[in-house]
């Protein structure tokens, strides 16, 4: 493999780069501008009042009990019937509040509306009737983005992947992009190990060409091929690098699509209404899972989730009911089981408290910003796997000492 | 192997030289099945394939996972160095032997049964139904491309190619159809979506008269045959900035659409009518002609 030098020659306003709108690259990617569907909105969204009420949690007490305990129940802010209310999800729901049905038949109407706001909010929908429908279609089609075993074939090692996918990280921050190209990459560079047969003197070639490939689909802006090139030093020709590009297309059959876990994050991280500091804490988590070559067996509803738990676990953030109430509708969309999300918290607990000690430190650099809130030098994470009952692995200084 | 398509697949006859390059019937050396093979060559400068081609195949590709009945199979996907600036990339599809219109061709004298009609369209539909909601527009929707199987099950085929194609297209000089083109399309104003069911509106026709709605020879011929018979459209529903002027076509009233199709239903018509709406926001969506009350009838 080249050298991995890149890390010397970061620019040094790196991590001053502007504030990008969360997921724009959804609308971009695969679907030309022109081909979006017509506004022809006079027999799907005409009938559609748009005025909405206010509304917000609170705690009632229902004979009816979610998870955690908590009861909930949803309340017009307004008090009785407002008179905006027209839609018939609104009217069913007015209809649900007077006979006081169980919250079985209320949460999913809930939900959905928490949804239709959650994804127009995150920019994932053009037309938020679709919501559920493509809600429900990330969650049939995860598990085709894991991978049976998290063994990598000979002569690769999960701590070459992990050199490697810690430099595409610093590669695509340098090219400004967005996080789903990052996602995509890793997802496609996953693929291409266990299909392709590459030599170790390739495996960076290889990578690089996986996130070109992922900004081609996802991205407006492409780097030059010859910058890339020159970012792994010249230690292989454009050609080089766009045969391989036609072998990974080919070998992958043009199949680029991926379901990227950071989607559920935000999703449940918005319906639950967590802080900002919980959210970057857990985006920090979730990549940090990327170098894991263990977390390719997990769907990426579960990294996600694990991800959201484990961010609230180490902040230990003061519990407000509202943001209980939001954390247990949110808590309904999950279908990871607990040993599963247990596992993948641990992972991800070790990784974070050892990340200071490696030599993979990207993610830790570029979540330790102002603008990240500092999350990835949060001293908590350090003692992260204490939370779940594990051994803190040492740190640098302490072996340092321990080789005294 | 994916990249030796040529290898995998034996050539067994040219079915066809479409608008955008020729088609082959060929043998899939392993499984013996019949496949089409139709490639494109793209220009491929110092960064590699097109954006637009790698996203419209990921696409054709991410749609495949759906497996819909009525769309038809890509099977695979190869791209192969040509020179330096000409990568050829090969689509794989499934094989159908039969399209609509050999289909019409064979039906015997008084034409097709009502029943088989309403089926036809309900797939066809079906299928367009899927592809909008991807937000994929077939934009060359005929009679040729409507692939039907020995069972009576209907295949759309060549959708979203219009654009992996389009850089290789000026090079055909082939003369392409007109006479499904929307009038939107004719008049190049923008378009979306309902460019395939002005398309399948007059495909709807053919299926009744077996030949073709509207023929015309040029744009502006093919646009006086429409307006023949929806009639020319008010000043405010023509599109602003484009190059024809509505001044140039004869003021027509509307003809009463069973005067083209006099085998069709009262409810057949209604729905015809919808679909060959000259305001594209008007005009009925795949999703609202699937619950048209023609398909419940008989």
């Amino acid at each position: 493999m080249a050298q991995m030098s890149f890390c010397d020659s970061r620019p040094a306003d790196l991590h001053k780069k502007e504030k990008r709108a969360p997921l724009r690259t959804w609308a971009n990617a695969c679907i030309p501008k022109e081909r979006r569907p017509p506004a022809d909105s006079d027999e799907t969204r005409g009938g559609h009042c748009k005025a909405e009420p206010e509304r917000r949690w609170v705690r009632t007490r229902l004979p009816v009990s979610a998870e955690d305990g908590i009861i909930m129940d949803y309340a017009e802010q307004q008090g009785a019937v407002p008179t905006g209310l027209c839609g018939r999800e609104e009217v069913a729901l007015l209809l649900c509040l007077r006979g006081l049905h169980s919250l079985q038949v209320l949460v999913p109407s809930l939900l959905h509306h928490e949804m239709e706001v959650t994804m127009e909010k995150l920019g994932l929908i053009y037309d938020k009737t679709y919501a559920w429908d493509i809600f429900s279609d990330m969650m049939r089609n995860q598990s085709q983005y894991t991978f049976p075993s998290a063994e990598l074939p000979r002569p690769f090692t999960d701590s070459t992947r992990a050199i490697l996918v810690d430099w595409l990280i610093q590669v695509h921050e340098v090219f400004h992009f967005s996080e789903e190209t990052l996602y995509l990459a890793v997802h496609l560079l996953n693929r291409a190990l266990r299909q392709i047969k590459v030599s170790i003197s390739n495996l960076q070639l290889l990578g690089v060409v996986c996130l070109f490939l992922a900004g081609k689909k996802e991205e407006c802006l492409l780097p030059e091929v010859s910058e890339l090139c020159y970012l792994m030093e010249n230690g292989y020709s454009k050609k080089q690098l766009l045969r391989m590009e036609r072998r990974v297309l080919c070998e992958l059959k043009f199949d680029l699509s991926h379901c990227p876990p950071l989607h559920f994050l935000l999703i449940s991280a918005s319906i639950a209404r967590c802080s900002d500091k919980v959210v970057w804490m857990a985006r920090y988590l979730l990549e940090l899972s990327l170098l894991e070559s263990q977390c390719v067996v997990f769907q990426p509803a579960e990294l996600a989730s694990a991800a959201l738990c484990l961010a609230r676990r180490v902040l230990q953030e003061p519990p407000t009911p509202e943001g209980e109430t939001a954390w247990c509708i949110a808590s309904s969309l999950n279908v990871c089981s607990e040993p599963t999300r247990q596992r993948i918290m641990q992972i991800l607990a070790v990784a974070a408290a050892r990340a200071e000690g490696q030599d993979t430190r990207a993610s830790l650099i570029k979540f330790s910003t102002a603008e990240t809130l500092h999350v990835s030098s949060h001293p908590a994470l350090r003692s992260a796997p204490h939370l779940l009952g594990l051994h803190c692995p040492p740190t640098r200084a302490q072996m340092r000492e321990g080789a005294m | 192997m994916a990249q030796d398509c040529g290898r995998q697949y034996e050539r067994v006859a040219e079915i066809g030289g479409g608008a955008y390059g020729t088609v082959y019937k060929a043998r899939d050396r392993q499984s013996g099945q019949f496949v089409a093979l139709k490639s494109v060559r793209v220009q491929t400068d110092q960064d590699g394939l097109p954006l637009s081609t790698v996203r419209e195949v990921a696409l054709l590709r991410r749609l495949e996972q759906f497996d819909h009945p009525n769309v038809v199979k890509l099977m695979d996907v190869c791209a192969t160095l040509r020179t330096d600036q000409e990568t050829k990339v090969t689509l794989v599809f499934e094989h159908v032997d039969q399209d609509l219109k050999t289909y019409l061709n064979k039906a015997p004298a008084p034409g097709l049964p009502p029943e088989r009609i309403r089926d036809l369209m309900h797939q066809l539909l079906h299928g367009l139904e899927f592809l909008h909601s991807h937000c994929v527009l077939h934009r060359d929707l005929k009679p040729e491309n409507i692939l039907v199987t020995s069972r009576g099950q209907v295949k759309l085929a060549d959708f979203g190619l219009a654009r992996i194609y389009s850089c290789h297209m000026a090079l055909t000089p082939v003369v392409v159809t007109l006479w499904y083109r929307s009038p939107e399309v004719l008049l190049q104003a923008s378009y979306a979506t309902p460019v395939d069911i002005w398309s399948t509106g007059c495909i709807f026709a053919e299926m009744f008269r077996r030949k073709p709605l509207f023929c015309g020879d040029s744009e502006v011929d093919q646009l006086r045959k429409i307006f023949d018979v929806i009639g020319l459209p008010p000043e405010e529903e023509w599109p602003a900035d484009v190059t024809l002027s509505r001044s140039i076509f004869i003021p027509v009233s509307p003809r009463p659409i069973t005067k083209c199709v006099p085998e069709i239903s009262q409810l057949g018509a209604d729905l015809l009518k919808e679909m060959l709406t000259f305001d594209p926001l008007r005009r009925i969506s795949a999703l609202n002609a699937l619950s048209h009350p023609y398909f419940q009838e008989g």
